[in-house]
């Protein structure tokens, strides 16, 4: 009798679960899986926006077509520098910024408000300011003749093909280095004090507790910083985007993301743009792949 | 807490002035905006520039909102922003609610295999899917409507996953309690459940309204009218304009930036909390 009345009671449970997580998963479904698979299908196509024409199916052709144009490439190549140019020295910077903070016994919180204080603000913003501070009578400018002691030099920030890259590494770094040193101090937080006193009982110095005790044990904080970072710069595409748009040059930040637009809704060739989102997908998968086995292989640690 | 022990003066020293000038360079370009919205376009490039302007000029503010020719319909593109964001940050904290509850609290046949997919998802790029979304969204007739600028952004696996993740150490004696007093499942999710998760309710929706506040590519996509645009792409349109007044370009920057400001400045703490989450991830 009890069995039979436990049984029910877990039926009507697992009823009730399917019923919470349904509409999520129709949504899932419709918005996330059934586009990817579509994409997929579609880049098998010669297919164009607006065109009454049937798409013809043409196998690998798309794929076959950004592998030998130079345009793809020059994407992927603006797309890693892109990449590499910003979470390296973010990775860099916000560790060395969070345990700055860390190491203060006042202002914790006012340095971290003030350093994610850009993380807040839209990217178009973000663009936005930056196109006026880099224009060349800005302050950009200005800082630099100061820094580097020249008079009155233009440094072309968004005129010459590396200084718009620099750029725009310029930007991302300046938005979102506080979010990264936010979860360098979450990292931080969690390591234990009495770690730190007993290297300090062994004569460790500062500097010695931090390069073999905080670092070491850090390594899954620093995993996650690095994929993070980077999957958000692989999809980088909002100051691309406003700085082309108001004239700085395409070839050097044709970011993927900004090819798969431009191909899509400025060409309309639909075909060859969901061919791009597929290997930019790809790309993706494999860095989110690399972080499980780097997080698998010594990512965790132990305390004890 | 100690990680870098001040080993004397001097290093105390280097380090606070080390924060205090990275502090300074971070906040200045946001300061830019907020001065140079209230200068003249001729002042902006004066050098050296003058963090504080000499007088408000006003002007910049009314040619955001109307344009040069009173042809701008800012106001319209503000109250769609909130619209979208509001509407979205609702729709995903309660599907995420829903969805997180199903997961943390109700064990059924194929329920780690849901959870998978769910969490699968967030290895989608939506950059990787605009196409096919607007494509989908073409044929639903929705562009130019707030139900297309909404529809794909319902939910979001990092809400279930942070929903799930806050009520599955959520004492099931209390749930009990309301069952054997007769309340339903519904009535339990809407009187106990969502009251009792305002921390990582108040987390989710925080977050949500950013994100959508920020959108850019999906409106570009399918905001066709003026009417119907919001505040990124209207940004986009001064920017984009040959002979901008940057003063201008900067009030309608800055009347961005203000109501998520305030939101950052008095809710910080789920804005951090929200960043820090995301290094709690395994669990």
């Amino acid at each position: 009798m009890r069995r039979i009345l436990k049984k029910g009671i877990e039926h009507k449970k697992a009823r009730w679960g399917w019923f919470f997580v349904l509409p999520s998963m129709a949504f899932f479904a419709v918005f996330s899986f059934y586009p990817i698979v579509n994409a997929l299908y579609t880049s098998l196509f010669r297919k164009r926006l607006l065109s009454l024409r049937p798409p013809t199916f043409i196998g690998l052709e798309n794929y076959e077509y950004l592998l030998k144009s130079p345009d793809f490439w020059n994407s992927i190549k603006a797309t890693f520098i892109f990449t590499l140019g910003t979470f390296i020295p973010i990775l860099v910077f916000s560790l060395l910024l969070a345990a700055f903070i860390m190491s203060r016994k006042r202002f914790q919180k006012f340095f971290q408000m003030a350093f994610y204080s850009p993380a807040v603000l839209s990217s178009v913003v973000a663009a936005a300011i930056w196109l006026l501070i880099l224009d060349p009578r800005g302050l950009a400018n200005m800082g630099a003749n100061f820094l580097l002691g020249t008079k009155g030099v233009d440094y072309k920030w968004l005129a010459s093909a590396n200084m718009v890259r620099f750029s725009t590494i310029l930007v991302y770094f300046w938005k979102y280095i506080g979010y990264f040193t936010i979860i360098y101090i979450t990292g931080l937080a969690s390591i234990p004090q009495s770690l730190h006193e007993a290297a300090k009982i062994d004569g460790a110095s500062g500097w010695k507790d931090f390069w073999h005790i905080t670092i070491p044990l850090l390594k899954p904080t620093t995993v996650l910083v690095s994929i993070m970072s980077m999957l958000q710069c692989l999809k980088t595409f909002s100051t691309q985007y406003l700085f082309t748009q108001s004239g700085a040059p395409l070839e050097p930040i044709n970011v993927i993301t900004l090819n798969i637009y431009n191909t899509a809704i400025r060409d309309h060739n639909i075909g060859r743009a969901s061919a791009m989102s597929i290997i930019l997908f790809i790309i993706m998968l494999f860095f989110t792949w690399l972080q499980f086995k780097a997080s698998r292989s010594g990512g965790e640690v132990d305390y004890m | 807490m100690k990680i870098i022990k001040g080993q004397s003066l001097l290093v105390d020293v280097i380090i606070w002035a080390l924060l205090i000038a990275t502090a300074l360079l971070i906040l200045s370009p946001i300061v830019f905006m907020f001065t140079a919205s209230l200068m003249p376009a001729r002042d902006i490039v004066k050098m050296p520039y003058r963090w504080i302007p000499e007088e408000l000029y006003l002007d910049n503010y009314a040619q955001a909102i109307r344009g040069n020719d009173g042809s701008y319909i800012y106001p319209r593109n503000i109250l769609n922003s909130f619209i979208v964001a509001g509407l979205v940050s609702v729709t995903t904290v309660l599907l995420s609610a829903l969805t997180g509850y199903g997961l943390a609290k109700f064990p059924f046949k194929g329920r780690n295999l849901v959870f998978l997919l769910i969490m699968a998802t967030m290895m989608i790029p939506f950059e990787a899917i605009m196409i096919p979304l607007y494509l989908v969204a073409t044929s639903l007739n929705i562009q130019n409507t707030y139900i297309g600028l909404i529809l794909p952004f319902l939910t979001n696996a990092f809400g279930i996953f942070l929903m799930r993740q806050y009520l599955i150490t959520f004492p099931d004696e209390i749930l009990d309690a309301a069952r054997i007093d007769g309340s339903g499942e519904l009535s339990i999710f809407w009187r106990i459940i969502l009251p009792n998760s305002a921390p990582a309710v108040a987390t989710l929706a925080i977050l949500t309204f950013r994100s959508q506040w920020d959108n850019l590519l999906w409106p570009l996509l399918i905001s066709q009218s003026e009417e119907m645009k919001t505040i990124p792409l209207y940004i986009v349109k001064f920017a984009m304009e040959k002979h901008t007044n940057e003063g201008a370009m900067m009030a309608a920057a800055s009347i961005a930036s203000i109501p998520i400001l305030i939101l950052f400045i008095t809710l910080s703490k789920y804005f951090v909390s929200g960043a820090s989450l995301y290094s709690s991830r395994k669990g």
